[in-house]
């Protein structure tokens, strides 16, 4: 799983049948940089389209699953590949001096 | 697996059902010399690391749910094992 800032969403006219009842985020991914309080938007990284049933926000830090595993919490096969599984209320983090 | 160390942990109430009530830590990998190498991911940590403790975590998805108890969890990173200072 990975950290990232939602920057917003996408609204789909025609989508997969499996997809009902989800919502599509616009996720920045974070780097080691964001992890210790610099926000600044990473270039390497590709903004992701992370699909979301816990009605997370623009603004809000989620935790994303990739690959096989994001396609696992759907009662039959759906393509998607990439699942927000987490809001993230709050991140410790401390590097060691 | 991949040698990473605990750098933090993420608090998240509304989370998927099969995260829920466990700890979630962030691991920043480590390459074999021991420094920091690429971008943190987040565990599932069931053996109560400490911070900035090195540990391996496993990448098996299959091993995650069958942690976690949930055939339809999306997790994959657990922590395995916590190593000895060397």
């Amino acid at each position: 799983m990975r950290l990232g800032n939602v920057i917003g969403h996408v609204t789909l006219s025609r989508q997969e049948a499996s997809y009902r009842g989800g919502r599509f985020l616009l996720v920045q991914p974070w780097n080691a940089a964001n992890y210790s309080g610099d926000d600044k938007p990473q270039a390497s990284e590709s903004t992701l389209v992370v699909y979301d049933q816990l009605g997370a926000g623009v603004g809000s830090i989620v935790g994303f699953t990739e690959g096989s595993e994001a396609a696992k919490p759907f009662p039959e096969s759906t393509p998607v590949d990439a699942y927000c599984a987490a809001i993230v209320d709050k991140v410790f983090h401390q590097l060691p001096k | 697996m991949i040698l990473a160390r605990i750098d933090g942990v993420v608090v998240a109430t509304v989370c998927h059902p099969s995260m829920q009530g466990r700890r979630t830590v962030i691991c920043q990998p480590l390459n074999e010399a021991g420094a920091p190498e690429g971008a943190p991911v987040l565990a599932l940590d069931a053996h109560g690391a400490g911070q900035h403790q090195r540990v391996l975590i496993s990448t098996d998805g299959a091993a995650a749910r069958a942690m976690v108890g949930d055939e339809h969890s999306p997790l994959r990173n657990t922590v395995v094992a916590l190593l000895d200072a060397s």
